[in-house]
């Protein structure tokens, strides 16, 4: 180890490196040197406590007014450091809010995209909504107003006497509406119910809902002697009709 | 090693605080300007090397890590490089080339007729020439011992006992306790 150091006390490394002529590299050997071995280091101290003093015998007087002239120089220099400074803040504010308010309006673009997006799909649904039940109306106008088309009044029977539907029937379209206008008002725990014979067979045609299908024609499948009919059923509805509780029976 | 001055100076330095360099003045200027005298040999420029030196010392004055050198060694080290990039510079912007010649080395002569520079003599002249060709090619020059033995044509050997005995003496002149005790005094 006494060997390396002499070594590397002979390279003047250490030399140079007090005079700032060592590569970057060079500094980094020299700094690891000074920072492992007390010798190096000692020796560094020295060599710089030399250098001091020798470039103390050196001295000269430095001439009037060159202080002042550094002074100045000196001043300036801040003086432009300070301008730059106030520069780079006020740079830094107008960037920061650049971004802040870029952020906000990209923000913003992207939301009414995202609502724009909706409005648009919801004017498309309601558009086909809106189209096929023209469709339907047109479709039930045109059979209503046909001169082939009989209309038959329904009553209900005695477990319903205000129940009262509008049957209509054209032979020569093959076809066959209903319109339920009053229902009288069932407990909670039951609803009427639609059912078709057709070839013999019942055929379920669903749950009507409520007074809310007033002015809804219900299309009914068409059979020559066909008899549709109205049942009380349990809420939700039945598989098969509950013959006893028939209430109003369409017999066209 | 740093000195409560120098501890003080760093401080106010770092912290851009214009009285660092004014004190930096006080105490190093008249030896950097003798070290920016001592490469560039002209009072001029000399001048100019000191102002462009105090400039970089203002700017660079973050960089300074005492742990790596002392003050001293730093400003030293600043004031030399900016003195030999002047150099350069002239010598490549103008046909009259000035360089750091060896001959510089012996050339003690110049400066010794002009008044100011007397105490300076009184002093070198405690150490013999001999000792301080050899440690100016150190400090000054820049010089390896071995590139000092080659130029001087003095062995390598000899360089080396030289060398120490000179900075022997150096210390003799300079006690560093007597170096310190007026900046000791002037921050009390």
């Amino acid at each position: 180890m006494k060997e390396k150091i002499r070594i590397f006390l002979d390279t003047d490394l250490l030399e140079k490196y007090l005079l700032g002529t060592t590569t970057l590299e060079e500094s980094h050997q020299v700094e690891r040197y000074i920072a492992m071995y007390p010798e190096v280091r000692k020796t560094y101290e020295e060599l710089q406590e030399n250098l001091e003093t020798f470039a103390k015998l050196h001295a000269l007087k430095t001439p009037e007014g060159l202080k002042n002239r550094i002074l100045e120089r000196i001043r300036a220099q801040q003086t432009g450091r300070r301008r730059f400074q106030r520069f780079a803040i006020a740079a830094t504010i107008a960037a920061l809010l650049f971004a802040g308010s870029s952020y906000f309006f990209y923000n913003q673009s992207q939301n009414l995209q995202q609502e724009n997006t909706i409005v648009n799909n919801k004017i498309k649904t309601l558009e086909a909504d809106m189209r096929s039940q023209l469709e339907d109306v047109r479709n039930q106008f045109i059979v209503l107003n046909n001169p082939s088309t009989r209309k038959f009044m329904i009553n209900g029977n005695k477990k319903a006497r205000e129940l009262k539907a509008v049957a209509y029937v054209n032979p020569v379209k093959k076809l066959s509406y209903i319109n339920v206008r009053n229902l009288p008002n069932l407990p909670e725990d039951q609803c009427y119910q639609m059912w078709a014979e057709v070839n013999g067979e019942m055929v379920n045609l669903g749950v009507i809902k409520d007074i809310q299908d007033k002015d809804k024609l219900m299309a009914l499948p068409y059979a020559e002697k066909a008899v549709s009919y109205i049942t009380i059923e349990p809420k939700g509805g039945n598989n098969t009709p509950t013959v006893q509780n028939i209430v109003a029976n369409i017999n066209f | 090693m740093s000195t409560l001055l120098e501890r003080h100076i760093v401080e106010l330095l770092q912290e851009q605080n214009e009285k660092a360099i004014s004190l930096l003045y006080e105490h190093y200027g008249d030896t950097l300007y003798g070290v920016a005298f001592k490469v560039v040999r002209n009072e001029e420029l000399a001048q100019d090397v000191l102002q462009e030196s105090f400039v970089k010392i203002w700017k660079k004055g973050n960089s300074y890590d005492s742990t790596k050198a002392k003050l001293f060694t730093w400003l030293f080290r600043i004031t030399r490089n900016t003195a030999i990039d002047k150099l350069r510079s002239l010598s490549t912007k103008s046909d009259k080339e000035i360089q750091i010649d060896v001959s510089d080395v012996y050339n003690l002569g110049v400066e010794s007729i002009r008044p100011e520079f007397m105490d300076i003599r009184q002093n070198l002249s405690k150490i013999e020439p001999k000792y301080q060709i050899v440690l100016d090619a150190l400090f000054f020059q820049g010089m390896t011992q071995q590139e000092a033995s080659d130029e001087l044509e003095i062995p390598l050997g000899t360089i080396k006992s030289r060398l120490k005995i000179g900075l022997r003496e150096l210390r003799k002149i300079y006690g560093s306790g007597v170096l310190l005790l007026p900046m000791i005094i002037n921050i009390l």
